[in-house]
């Protein structure tokens, strides 16, 4: 009976492995150990007894969705903080390794760089402050029991200021890519200009990574607000 | 309204010493005369939400069955949100209970 008990609640926290393999093991520990008080000595009567008060595995669930929604998006908040900042490291890298080989750019594409440059500064600037805004407004929010429609609204809001750091970094990393191919056109290959190459991967795999995460979260959260309606 | 006050609960019941979910339920059920009846479940995500906010920490241990045991405890800040809180419930309290009995409720200093 237990073991059903466990399976059905196992499937219910499906929108989270890692949390579902925890709770059970916990829900486990607990059933049993109630099981173990009681005084009927009626093994099967102890387990739907255990089972009766625990309380129903989906109302317990839709309470779980709520926890792991908000350290979900807590998470993500770390996450975009950490992808720009790596993407910062690779792009310092890359500008620090162009003055180390004294690499210069032929004055017809000067003025092009030159804008590309500002829109690269001012979305990388507008990346950080909204991704600092997004991790400190989801941060100082407390966690709530139940699904509350302010939750509701704090995600949404949290998701929005994180898609908007990821569209300005987005812009950064084209603005760099643009950059890295005025920088490296008609050269011969070289070790050169496979670093500059390498940094620029890096950055698309920050902003590829930020972008998928963001995703997967928003997939996440539409799943667990699925099983709290129903 | 239990519902509203189940971390406040949770809190005080671990503030005697660490305990896995169980024992928090036994304890409250002790200590509050068998009054709070809701569904033991409940008490999981709610231990759950609180060691995210950081009142408390858990740690897991193998029981006398060999069973691994989630044991938690409440932390410095745990223990400043508990203190805080009684201190609310306690004028609250003051407050109703001088309303109902007709008598006023004690001035606390400013």
């Amino acid at each position: 009976m237990i073991p059903d008990y466990l399976e059905s609640l196992v499937r219910e926290l499906d929108f989270d492995r890692s949390l579902s393999r925890c709770v059970r093991q916990e829900v486990e520990d607990h059933l049993w150990e109630a099981v173990a008080a009681d005084s009927t000595g009626n093994m099967l009567e102890a387990q739907r007894r255990a089972i009766a008060n625990f309380g129903d595995a989906r109302a317990i669930a839709a309470q779980f969705a709520v926890v792991s929604l908000a350290q979900r998006t807590r998470r993500a908040g770390i996450a975009a903080v950490l992808v720009i900042a790596g993407d910062l490291i690779a792009m310092k890298a890359r500008v620090a390794w162009y003055a180390a080989a004294q690499w210069g750019i032929s004055d017809d594409m000067k003025a092009l760089r030159g804008l590309v440059i500002l829109i690269d500064r001012y979305a990388f600037l507008t990346s950080v402050i909204v991704g600092l805004g997004a991790l400190a407004y989801i941060h100082t929010r407390e966690i709530p029991a139940a699904f509350y429609p302010a939750f509701r609204r704090q995600l949404r809001c949290f998701s929005l200021l994180c898609s908007a750091a990821a569209a300005a970094l987005v812009v950064s990393v084209i603005s760099d890519g643009v950059l890295t191919a005025l920088q490296v056109q008609g050269m011969e290959p070289s070790v050169e200009i496979w670093v500059a190459i390498l940094t620029m991967a890096i950055e698309i795999a920050c902003a590829g990574f930020l972008v998928f995460h963001i995703r997967s979260n928003t997939r996440r959260a539409e799943s667990a607000a699925a099983l709290l309606k129903a | 309204m239990l519902k509203g006050h189940l971390d406040m609960i949770v809190l005080a019941a671990l503030a005697s010493g660490s305990a896995h979910g169980y024992a928090v339920i036994e304890e409250i059920k002790r200590r509050s005369g068998g009054a709070f009846d809701l569904p033991e479940g409940t008490i999981y995500p709610a231990l759950h939400r609180l060691e995210q906010a950081g009142l408390l920490k858990s740690t897991w241990t193998t029981a006398d069955s060999g069973r691994r045991r989630r044991v938690y405890t409440l932390t410095r800040t745990g223990n400043r949100a508990l203190v805080e809180r009684r201190a609310v419930w306690k004028q609250f309290s003051d407050a109703v209970g001088g309303l109902l009995g007709g008598s006023r409720p004690r001035e606390t200093p400013a």
